[in-house]
């Protein structure tokens, strides 16, 4: 009885070898295409990475962590019935798996599925009572399903763990609002614009709701009117920023972007757009110049030094070019060089009033109060020749 | 285990030191797995001391910048090779049972013959640091050496050195690293480590940045920052191990297949650590005691 047993088990295991010996020339393939599916999402391009995800798991299915790859980048698309089903099937797999759920959470939320969401975000600070984006989505999702007593004490647990996030003020903001807490509205979106970027128009809109119900007309006014201005900027942002994703070597988009972003003093995100504008346009002076205002702007002397020395091999024949140059200079205290590129700005621009006043500046801070005395007559004489 | 330490004289010991010292030396050779004398010369001795983690002006997990004060420890100077860990694969497939593969192997990388299969790769390119190997594997390996993963702070202290450099050689973009860049020398492959001697460390930690990422002990939270930072308001600080739970793995330094940009001495990124791939490879640390 036992030798047939033994035959058995040695018969069954037969075709179980045959198989194993098959996927390991299957693994091979599962292998490749998941470090190609890597790469392309660390290359942001994440519908190739989609397939690539999927011929992987099309040979070897039960894999909890690509599954939430796969659902992650099906989010970055936005095909969040897709992703839904792949953060499901990644659980299946590995039920406490924090992240799968956070994603799934945040996938239910943008599907406004709510109560979906807050069950799931409800699990994900079960899990892990630090997970920052936990409460913050679930806070979030409490206040679209209008329990806002139940909010409150989740959004400031947020931003306890990211304090001076503006979004969290904004939420908790909307929250205390719906209850008829008002002052500590105004507060919170005080503090949304305090924190928030330059822009950011939903907190005032929060705020001229909040001065009207405590019947200050005023100032509610006020609030609505930045609120309007400031909209009809961010559908100028919305619209651009839609342009370039759709057409990512469309130059003349992504140059309305950075001279808008300029505009807002959005000097982080400008530095962004203005280095793509260079990636498409290498030998465009203007590029760099803008390049070198924005790295100015967030006082990086060094950067801005580069961008703009970069600007003027391009197109050395432009005044404006070497007046950014010595400012740059100027702002990591290279004196002598600062006053070289003021110079050559006045020589190839003399009726530039500007130029002779950063001139004079520099000298000021010299000492060397002859030279700038002189120079600041230079510009006062041509501000009012302007006039 | 007998560990070098750059900082430490040669001559002028005491009597009692050098007493000291060869109870330490016969401890030692109690305690370790037979450490060759390259054993001992790979680790660098990283003071105690307060140094400036993460920044204020990158991606948004890094900040905000903040102090952290950290023990003396050891770091090795370079990423774990092929040839070093094939030792430990070795020691793991004399002990598997008969026609198993060893818990600890690496995964193959047919599609890639310049990094190849395992354990072929670690006779073909002995010096190239191991990749294919999950968080468990590093895990173990470091336990095997008696030693354990660095934390993230530990990694960074020992790239960043106390001048917040922003690469470890320093501020400027220099091609000391193997990155995707074409002009490194070492365009889609990986390269044998110390290959960069001018991309070292402040400490003299080589390959901080490109190569390979490198694990870490801790956990991945994108604000776990905040919270370090918050403790920190009244005093550095102390030796953080990062979150209590997670689903990531913290890696650092950034590979041969990434961008300068994320090779820098701040960046952060995660990986399950049931994963395997051609861009993760790790290095060791040691508490001093």
């Amino acid at each position: 009885m036992k030798k047939l047993t033994i035959v058995i088990i040695l018969w069954l295991c037969l075709p179980l070898s045959g198989i194993t010996g098959e996927k390991s020339g299957d693994h091979s393939t599962y292998v490749q295409h998941v470090e190609q599916a890597f790469i392309l999402m660390f290359q942001g391009d994440n519908l190739k990475a989609i397939s690539e995800f999927e011929a992987a798991l099309a040979i070897e299915p039960d894999h909890p962590e690509i599954l939430h790859y796969l659902g992650m980048a099906y989010a970055e698309e936005t095909f969040w019935n897709k992703a839904v089903e792949s953060c499901q099937r990644s659980l299946v797999l590995m039920p406490e798996n924090i992240e799968a759920l956070y994603s799934l959470g945040v996938v239910y939320f943008r599907l406004d599925q709510w109560a979906d969401a807050a069950g799931t975000l409800q699990r994900v600070i079960g899990l892990s009572p630090q997970h920052a984006r936990g409460y913050e989505m679930l806070g979030k999702s409490l206040v679209k399903l209008r329990r806002y007593a139940e909010a409150v004490p989740i959004l400031k647990k947020a931003l306890t763990l990211t304090p001076r996030a503006a979004g969290l003020y904004h939420e908790l903001g909307t929250a205390h609002l719906n209850l008829k807490a008002y002052p500590e509205a105004i507060e919170n979106f005080k503090q949304a614009i305090e924190y928030g970027p330059t822009g950011y128009a939903e907190p005032h809109y929060g705020l001229g709701t909040a001065y009207f119900r405590l019947g200050d007309r005023e100032k509610s006014r006020t609030e609505m009117q930045i609120y309007q201005r400031l909209q009809k900027q961010f559908a100028e942002y919305e619209r651009l920023t839609r342009l370039t994703r759709a057409e990512p070597n469309n130059l003349e988009a992504w140059t309305e972007l950075a001279t808008l972003l300029m505009n807002q003093k959005n000097f982080a995100k400008a530095v962004q757009v203005f280095q793509r504008c260079i990636e498409l346009a290498p030998n465009n002076a203007n590029f760099y110049h803008g390049l070198s205002r924005a790295f100015m702007n967030l006082n990086y002397p060094k950067h801005a030094s580069e961008a703009a020395r970069k600007a003027v091999q391009l197109m050395p024949n432009q005044a404006i070019l070497y007046n950014t140059l010595g400012s740059t200079y100027a702002m990591q205290g290279e004196s002598q060089k600062a006053i070289s590129a003021f110079q050559k700005a006045v020589e190839l621009d003399s009726e530039e009033p500007y130029y002779h006043l950063n001139l004079s500046r520099l000298y000021q801070g010299m000492g060397n109060q002859k030279l700038a005395q002189e120079h600041y007559r230079v510009y006062e004489y041509l501000l009012s020749k302007q006039k | 285990m007998n560990i070098f330490c750059p900082n430490r004289s040669k001559g002028g010991v005491t009597p009692s030191l050098q007493i000291q010292g060869l109870l330490l030396l016969l401890l030692s050779i109690g305690m370790s797995f037979g450490a060759s004398a390259q054993d001992t010369e790979n680790l660098i001795l990283i003071s105690a001391g307060t140094f400036t983690m993460g920044s204020d002006t990158r991606a948004t997990d890094e900040k905000p910048m903040h102090k952290v004060y950290l023990n003396a420890y050891y770091i090795s100077k370079y990423e774990v090779t092929n040839a070093e860990y094939y030792e430990f694969w070795e020691q793991q497939l004399k002990t598997a049972s008969s026609g198993q593969t060893p818990q600890h192997t690496p995964e193959n990388f047919t599609h890639l013959p310049q990094i190849g299969d395992w354990p072929a790769r670690a006779k073909q390119f002995p010096n190239h640091p191991v990749v294919g190997v999950s968080w468990h594997d590093a895990n173990a390996y470091a336990t095997w050496k008696g030693m354990r993963l660095p934390t993230e702070a530990e990694w960074e202290k020992a790239a960043r050195g106390y001048t917040n450099r922003t690469w470890p050689w320093g501020n400027a973009l220099e091609p000391y690293a193997n990155t995707a860049a074409k002009d490194d020398g070492y365009e889609n492959r990986l390269a044998p480590v110390g290959s960069f001697p001018k991309g070292k460390s402040y400490y003299g930690v080589m390959d901080m940045a490109g190569n390979v990422w490198e694990w870490t002990a801790d956990w991945y939270s994108d604000v776990y920052y905040w919270y370090s930072s918050q403790a920190a308001t009244k005093r550095p600080k102390q030796n953080p191990t990062g979150p209590t739970v997670g689903s990531w793995r913290v890696i650092r330094g950034g590979s041969w297949m990434d961008a300068i940009a994320r090779c820098s001495t701040t960046f952060r990124f995660y990986l399950y650590p049931n994963l395997k791939t051609s861009f993760v490879g790790f290095r060791l640390a040691k508490t001093v005691f």
